[in-house]
């Protein structure tokens, strides 16, 4: 018996040996921190705080990081501990984070970065409202900006900003297309596919709806305009086969084009899309082009072909102008900020691709748009609004 | 010390530092620093940022409030580990607590303090009454207790949500409406201590469930007649034991003080009840928990505090550039190797217990 | 009768990854060892596959195939823990199975943050495409249900399911296979090197599982995430119990059990329904599994000896 307790406390020996050995190596090669300054001037230092899921989410998220890559390059600067290197210089030291999966660390993420010297903190995505609020108070000297949510009392001498978006107006503009698209064929109907059953969401349908009852009188008879979402919490923006579902039987039910709003459950639709042989419309950043300049996948310009056009949100200037505040003038306003048709923070996406199925009807988008900047049209943003929209149109 | 004591204190002790070298080597093949980990284990804990040379008492409060529901997991799935159950259902008990807590501090009215003991009153009943229903179904039909508490871990994720959503009414379809301050655990007093953490009252009935789990264990006769049930159940049954009765309340005991994590987590780390996406882990890191801590209570209060420390350092860790999944690669790597060398001391003492000369020094020790 | 057309079709898509991962199960406890590790094995498997459809698809148009052989081999190598753990070493084979679901959905995601610098696999273009079969989806009926627009890993699940059945039953190999689940000591006594067998039985678990999970990431997503698994795994072990551990039961179970799924995609189109809750649907097959379980509860189980520690010595 002795003997095992002999082996065992060897083992644990030798075991404690290697585990020391690996830590001092380790910490032997260990890279400068960030606190290291370069040469003698201290960087600016932006941070930006993901949602559940990170990048790659093909839309939203990605958008803000494409945000961070301009400021990046405008200012030369860095973006710290990312593995794509982005690096154009030292003057301003950009990072982000990405929340785990629930959600629950997002308070402590931004407590770290705004501890870390970050003087603008992103948090993107309106989970982060509560959290941005909180920490806000307890740390006076950081800004914070918050993508798509809303923190009540602000000031323009508050810490905090809300970037908002006029997605219904966007979405208007896209329903309004799709309704001009669809005008040739009587039966036809259009669809729309939102993410998460939520307020932020419900702006882009009631738009969508109200655009295409707007262009086009038969959508104004109730059932033609079709809608459906896909969950109810996060996991709805990353659910490519419900969406695909949701999209097969729209389709087969008579809609020509459907809309999105969900994200990264996008791909879904668009191979549903090129299951049936009917169009679809993106969200977020001009999917049909990414699709189309795939240039790893030939398999994705099928898909391309069916994107009508995208819904542009344009996180990513948001993002820019926002930093671009701070780096230019040392601060940056607080309150509520709205990115809207009128500077091109919403928008109808045109390429090359699809510039030419766009042409017949860009005269008309164009009065569309112009109409509603100067306020003469008001475009609904919840379903009971959109109601009375369409109403109102008979 | 007795020396079997002696052999199982090393047995999660090796386990650990092998899952911290197994890490380690993880970390260096793909390019990582391991030292960074460390560091960030390091002020996960205890604050202090040794390269910035600053101190920040916010991630001691943060490390307490990892520790707290994983310790109360960790004591659900040991003690019903010591009456021979597997408690894979401590997720879900935890949830069906969080669901109790959530119904009595917005459903009912008491001035503070009250309020907040009914509210863990109440989580401990919910949770053993999710706990009690495998016991029972184990205890009379013999359905094995492993898939059917999986199976209602997902039927307390789902209830809660619908719950969430439409009995207690959502607004933002994220939470509840807020608690009221008389339910909480949660106190500005010890979030100002300790710098803003979410450092809460909770760490009063998670310490006296570790008391009461050694109490019940190792000091009464119940808690004997449970470990004896544990170790050989028809010669307890032989011995006039209520086996059926025991493995009942021994998993109603278990599912209370799961579902009181769900208390702490509900009114002390928020103050709200969530819509969950997914399970969050709790049940798992439970069974980490009681493995290394030896299903014993004061092995699980250690034993938690060393996965505390863990997932407290992990936004840390993401932001030196180590991957957090780190830590469920450790873990994983600790539970394998505990599993692996319980396998092999059962083997050594099924052959030992054969030979003649073990049979010789038994009879003369 | 519209709906029935769409949702069908939808409900084999998503029952045939449970299929196959049961069927998995299935080996594996007729050998003797539990393996609750299937959801873990399903995510190694799922990450794998997508991870190679994404590096093969610009030069391959059958990259998705490649990554489905990928997920099965990774799932193969994950599963070998399991047997080493559980077999060799003896160790208690629930707490091994839990280890690998832990270490299954770390492993995953650090890769993929190695690999993809995200917390999930680069995004794949179309995975499986759906096909349909010529010829065979003009069948009045069952065509459309059937043929048209079908997912290929049901087809793929079928084949397995009938191949599962027969190898286990009406082969020497099934026989003593069994054998070593129900009575491993008369086997042994027979002259059956139980523990081989039993490694078979769970590589062959995850094998299955790893396919499995290639599948379902293949034909339900366009990339490897966190939870793009999601309990499926656990899900496949309720259909192995539904199915009473024989392969065309677990067809059965799984196809009930991807009905259920699908329902709550159309339950707001069917009028009785459409009140009911989505949480309602999600529950239904784990609340239906518990059932089962008190069901058969009385009448023989799983295999006899499943779970238990292979003691040569013992009578």
């Amino acid at each position: 018996m002795r003997s095992r307790g002999n082996r065992g406390a060897a083992r644990a020996l030798l075991a404690a040996a290697a585990l020391a050995a690996a830590g001092l190596l380790s910490l032997s090669c260990s890279k400068p921190g960030p606190e290291a300054g370069q040469k003698g001037e201290e960087p600016l230092r932006i941070a930006i705080a993901f949602d559940v899921g990170g990048r790659g989410d093909g839309a939203f998220n990605d958008s803000a990081y494409a945000g961070l890559v301009q400021v990046a390059k405008a200012y030369g600067g860095k973006i710290v501990g990312d593995p794509d290197r982005v690096d154009h210089g030292g003057k301003v030291e950009l990072r982000y984070l990405e929340s785990k999966l629930g959600g629950q660390d997002r308070e402590q993420l931004l407590r770290v970065l705004s501890e870390e010297g970050n003087r603008l903190v992103f948090g993107v995505g309106f989970m982060f409202a509560e959290s941005i609020a909180r920490v806000a108070k307890d740390f006076p000297n950081v800004h914070y900006a918050l993508v798509d949510g809303v923190v009540p009392d602000l000031a323009e001498g508050s810490n905090v900003t809300c970037l908002g978006f006029a997605e219904e107006e966007g979405s208007f503009l896209v329903g309004a297309l799709s309704g001009l698209a669809v005008a040739d064929k009587p039966g036809a109907k259009v669809g729309f596919i939102g993410g998460m059953d939520t307020p932020l969401i419900h702006r882009f349908q009631a738009g969508f709806a109200a655009g295409a009852a707007y262009a086009n009188p038969r959508l104004r008879k109730p059932g033609m305009v079709l809608g459906q979402y896909i969950g109810r919490d996060g996991s709805a923006f990353n659910d490519p086969k419900t969406a695909a579902a949701i999209a097969s039987t729209m389709y087969k039910g008579g809609a020509e084009i459907v809309y999105h709003a969900a994200g990264g459950s996008g791909a879904g639709l668009f191979e549903a899309a090129a299951a049936a042989g009917k169009l679809a419309v993106g969200v977020d950043s001009d999917q049909g082009y990414s699709l189309m300049t795939d240039a790893k996948d030939p398999a994705a310009r099928e898909l391309g072909g069916r994107v009508l056009t995208s819904m542009l949100k344009r996180v990513d200037q948001a993002v820019f102008l926002t930093a671009k505040e701070l780096v230019e003038s040392g601060k940056v306003r607080g309150g509520y900020r709205t990115f809207s048709l009128a500077d091109d923070g919403v928008g109808v996406a045109k390429n090359e691709f699809n510039s030419g199925k766009l042409a017949p009807y860009e005269a008309e988008l164009d009065a569309l748009k112009a109409r509603i900047v100067a306020g003469e049209i008001k475009v609904p943003a919840d379903a009971e609004a959109a109601a009375a929209f369409v109403k109102g149109l008979k | 010390m007795p020396k079997h004591k002696k052999q199982s204190i090393l047995v999660p002790i090796v386990a650990i530092l092998f899952g911290f070298a197994l890490g380690a080597v993880v970390l260096v093949l793909t390019g990582r620093n391991p030292g960074s980990m460390f560091l960030a284990m390091f002020q996960g804990a205890t604050g202090i940022n040794v390269k910035a040379g600053t101190f920040n008492p916010r991630y001691i409060g943060e490390f307490v409030i990892q520790s707290m529901p994983i310790m109360l997991s960790g004591l659900s799935v040991a003690f019903a580990f010591r009456t021979g159950l597997f408690n894979i259902g401590a997720e879900g008990q935890l949830i069906a607590g969080s669901v109790a807590a959530t119904a009595v501090a917005l459903w009912v009215q008491a001035p503070p303090g009250v309020h907040a003991v009914l509210v863990l009153l109440a989580a401990a009943a919910a949770g053993a009454f999710w706990g009690a229903i495998p016991g029972w179904l184990k205890a009379r039909f013999n359905v094995h207790e492993v898939v059917i508490t999986i199976m209602m871990n997902y039927l307390a994720l789902f209830l809660n949500n619908w719950m969430v959503l439409y009995v207690f009414g959502s607004k933002d379809r994220i939470k509840t409406a807020l608690f009221p301050a008389s339910a909480l655990l949660k106190d500005d007093a010890l979030a100002a201590l300790t710098n803003g953490s979410r450092l809460n009252w909770g760490f009063v009935p998670v310490l006296l469930s570790v008391l009461l789990s050694w109490f019940i264990i190792e000091k009464t006769t119940f808690g004997y007649s449970l470990r004896a049930v544990g170790f050989n159940k028809e010669g307890a049954r032989y011995a006039g034991m209520k086996v059926e009765r025991n493995i009942v309340l021994s998993m109603a005991i278990a599912g209370a003080f799961a579902g009181l994590a769900g208390a702490v987590i509900t009114t002390g780390t928020f103050n709200y009840g969530r819509f969950l996406p997914g399970a969050e882990g709790y049940g798992m890191d439970g069974i980490a928990v009681a493995l290394v801590g030896g299903n014993a209570a004061f092995g699980v209060f250690f034993s938690a505090l060393l996965f505390g420390m863990l997932k407290a350092a992990q936004p840390l860790m993401q932001s030196q550039g180590v991957p957090k999944e780190i830590a469920s690669i450790i873990q994983a790597s600790i539970v394998l190797f505990i599993a692996m060398r319980l396998g092999i001391e059962t083997l050594i003492s099924r052959l030992k217990r054969k030979s003649p000369e073990t049979l010789g020094e038994e009879a003369g020790t | 009768m519209n709906i029935l057309y769409s949702m069908i079709p939808i409900a084999l898509a998503y029952s045939a990854p449970l299929v196959i991962a049961a069927l998995g199960g299935l080996f594996s406890e007729r050998s003797g060892i539990v393996n609750i590790a299937l959801e873990g094995i399903m995510m190694v498997g799922g990450f794998t596959a997508a991870s190679v459809t994404v590096a093969l698809e610009p030069i391959s148009p059958a990259a998705g195939y490649w990554g489905l052989l990928a997920g099965l081999a990774a799932g193969v190598v994950f599963s070998s823990l399991h047997a080493f753990t559980s077999i060799n070493l003896k160790a208690n084979q629930v707490i091994s199975g839990t280890a690998l679901n832990i270490l299954a959905g770390g492993l995953t995601v650090y890769l993929a943050q190695i690999l993809f610098h995200q917390q999930r696999t680069a995004a794949f273009t179309s995975g499986l495409v759906k096909v349909s079969v010529p010829g065979l989806k003009s069948i009045p009926l069952l065509g459309p249900l059937l043929f048209v627009n079908a997912s290929p890993p049901f087809y793929i699940a079928v084949v397995l399911v009938a191949l599962s059945w027969f190898v286990v039953f009406k082969t020497p190999f099934g026989l003593r296979l069994r054998a070593c689940g129900e009575h491993p000591q008369a086997a042994a006594s027979m002259g059956i090197d139980v523990l081989r067998f039993r490694y078979v039985g769970v590589l062959l678990s995850g094998a299955f599982a790893g396919l499995a999970g290639g599948a379902l990431v293949l034909t339900q997503d366009i990339q490897y995430t966190a939870v793009s698994i999601h309990g499926s795994g656990f899900i496949a072990m309720a259909c192995l119990i539904f199915g009473k551990w024989n392969p065309f039961g677990v067809l059965g179970a799984g196809i009930f059990f991807g009905l259920s799924q699908a329902l709550s995609l159309y339950a707001k189109d069917i009028r009785f329904l459409a009140g009911i809750p989505s949480e309602f649907f999600y529950l239904l097959p784990y609340a239906l599994t518990i059932l089962a379980l008190l069901v058969f509860a009385g009448k023989a189980v799983g295999p006899k000896a499943a779970g238990e520690i292979y003691d040569a010595g013992k009578r």
